[in-house]
């Protein structure tokens, strides 16, 4: 962005430059080591096919590791489930947290208690999340049955995680309560941003409540929605843990998304090009993702 | 959206209306996010007995504190896990995994605090730089880290246990340590920058019309200024590692580099240790993290939003 003017001329080397070298070094050197290496390091395995069950032989496959991955049904199912866990996760998400957004929005006494409260979910560590749903869910004992039951609302213990058309929205459940919080705080933000003079306008005009919200309120969210969606799509196409504490993708692969795919492959079936291919589709798939995330971003700033 | 007009004082029904909705609400939403905590709790407290009550004892008729001192003990080498073959639904029964628990969550601390101190000491100068100096290549840098913080972990995994296996570095704490820089790092630093960007470059010329070296500058006049910055940044490096569970459970193989994650994991699917016991190692896992994050609450929330609005 400097040397535009200059064209051809060069510029020196500035003091803020030297300066700027110098504090970034260690930033420079991290990230090489810890994020750059590695994905090329992953881009080069998936080109081999690496199995450790036979680690000293690794020839050179080009792209079969990829095509043999994008010809395989069962990974297109995985990719299947992960997008039905995905856009039923960030939908829950989104109403939640706009609902939880809306009323930490209002001034009234023990507001502060419930913000301290909302940040419980956000800190609990996935693993513990993972553990405390699993035993809610438990189908001897679990408070879910346990509370369903009291209440008359079924007269039997549900073997709730063992159905496969439930896991999927349990898990999603589970994943839910722990990213609301968080989506909240950023609708929160946005709330806070809009102009009180609209909403004055609206109100001259005669606007009821739910006509403000439904006209004011919820067009100025528009960003807020859409950074809310974009960044929780990347948490759930990713996410692994609660795949692997409640369920190991059963019953029946009906929760075999495609993080448990490539952890599978990689950590079970040892064949480590494979998995390599198929965590480099799932990182661009997450780059376009976040590209469009960073467009819509550039053009709110 | 306060809606309370400024000139004309609202009737009274409404405001009793609108008073019994937030509270309504207030009630719900307390409900729903504390019901599961209070549950993990309240299990963790029961004997084996009552934990396998139907329909359960939401408060627990005798709490007991058996399963923390079982673990406390055995994690201090005052107390040995019940021998093999014993009745574990008899009480006292302390399963072999009790004396795990205390040392990986000294294992998950070590891990965490070394985290937090590399991303101050790597992110701190990286930030002031790309807030307030003018140099080339500064928005490629911007780009760089914001292009690291969306990979995901899962595609790291592979390359890392590669290469930490090739260096003799598996089951060790230090491979945890180095490869939790790649998910803290970008993030940390995007916080600080947008914490800097809001000082006022005036207090950045002023020093250096006095002669400060940049690095001065940032030491005399930044870092005192940005105590809520890097309380945020610490506390969210720490709550990271101490939440993290994937690499974790690829490069850790035995009790000496466990943290607790892989620990309480291995817990919940091992059929001879009790409810009430796999609770309360769950608790012991989300108490410092909850307790960091409802003491600093203030700072989360600002730092969450600051590093929101950049990336």
């Amino acid at each position: 962005m400097s040397s535009q003017r200059g064209g051809a001329v060069r510029r020196g080397v500035t003091y803020d430059e030297r300066a700027a070298a110098g504090l970034l070094a260690a930033l420079a050197v991290v990230l090489m080591a810890v994020t750059a290496f590695p994905i090329l390091y992953s881009l080069w395995i998936s080109f081999y096919g690496l199995n450790l069950r036979r680690p000293n032989r690794m020839p050179f496959v080009g792209l079969d590791n990829y095509t043999h991955v994008l010809s395989d049904p069962q990974f297109w199912g995985s990719v299947g489930r992960t997008a039905e866990f995905s856009v039923m996760a960030v939908v829950a998400v989104l109403v939640l947290a706009t609902l939880v957004a809306v009323l930490l929005d209002q001034d009234f006494p023990g507001r502060r208690i419930l913000s301290a409260c909302l940040l419980i979910p956000w800190a609990i560590p996935s693993v513990a999340n993972g553990l405390m749903w699993k035993w809610i869910y438990d189908s001897n004992y679990g408070a879910l049955n346990g509370l369903l039951m009291q209440l008359g609302f079924i007269s039997q213990a549900t073997i709730w995680l063992g159905d496969s058309a439930k896991t999927l929205p349990l898990i999603a459940n589970a994943f839910v309560w722990k990213e609301v919080p968080l989506a909240a705080i950023l609708l929160l933000v946005t709330l806070k941003s809009i102009p009180a003079d609209l909403y004055s306008a609206a109100r001259v005009d005669g606007a009821t409540a739910l006509k403000r919200f439904l006209h004011v309120t919820l067009p100025a969210m528009r960003p807020g929605f859409l950074l809310v969606a974009l960044y929780e799509a990347m948490m759930a196409v990713r996410h692994f843990d609660l795949f692997f504490l409640l369920t190991e993708g059963g019953p029946g692969g009906a929760s075999d998304v495609v993080a448990w795919r490539i952890y599978v492959e990689t950590f079970r079936n040892l064949s480590f090009g494979t998995g390599a291919a198929m965590s480099y589709i799932l990182a661009i798939a997450t780059l376009l993702m976040s590209y469009a995330l960073i467009r819509s971003l550039a053009q709110k700033l | 959206m306060n809606t309370a007009p400024l000139i004309v004082r609202p009737l009274l029904w409404p405001r009793i209306l609108r008073f019994c909705l937030l509270a309504a609400a207030s009630v719900l939403l307390l409900a729903y996010l504390l019901a599961p905590v209070f549950w993990l709790v309240s299990s963790s407290v029961q004997t084996e007995r009552e934990i396998v009550s139907i329909p359960p004892h939401w408060i627990p008729d005798q709490p007991t504190l058996q399963n923390f001192k079982a673990i406390f003990l055995t994690g201090l080498g005052y107390a040995s896990p019940s021998a093999n073959g014993a009745d574990p639904t008899s009480g006292g029964f302390i399963p072999s995994v009790a004396g795990n628990l205390l040392p990986s969550m000294a294992n998950s601390f070590i891990v965490a605090l070394c985290v937090v101190v590399l991303n101050l000491l790597v992110g701190v100068p990286a930030a002031y730089a790309i807030a307030k100096l003018r140099f080339r290549g500064r928005n490629l840098a911007l780009y760089v880290i914001l292009a690291t913080r969306v990979i995901p972990d899962i595609a790291l995994v592979v390359p890392f246990f590669l290469v930490v296996r090739k260096l003799g570095m598996l089951d060790s704490l230090a491979s945890l340590i180095v490869t939790y820089l790649a998910i803290t790092v970008p993030f940390s630093v995007f916080v600080l920058v947008s914490f800097f960007e809001q000082m006022p470059d005036d207090l950045d010329r002023a020093a250096r019309v006095d002669g400060c070296s940049r690095p001065q500058v940032l030491l005399h006049v930044f870092l005192p200024l940005a105590r809520p910055a890097l309380v945020a940044v610490g506390l969210f490096a720490f709550l990271a590692s101490w939440n993290e569970f994937l690499l974790a459970l690829m490069f850790t193989q035995t009790a000496a580099s466990q943290t607790l994650p892989i620990i309480v994991a291995g817990i919940t699917s091992d059929f001879t240790v009790s409810f009430s016991f796999l609770n309360a190692a769950g608790v012991l896992a989300v108490l410092p993290p909850v307790l960091l994050a409802v003491i600093f609450e203030r700072y989360i929330v600002s730092g969450l939003t600051a590093g929101a609005v950049k990336g």
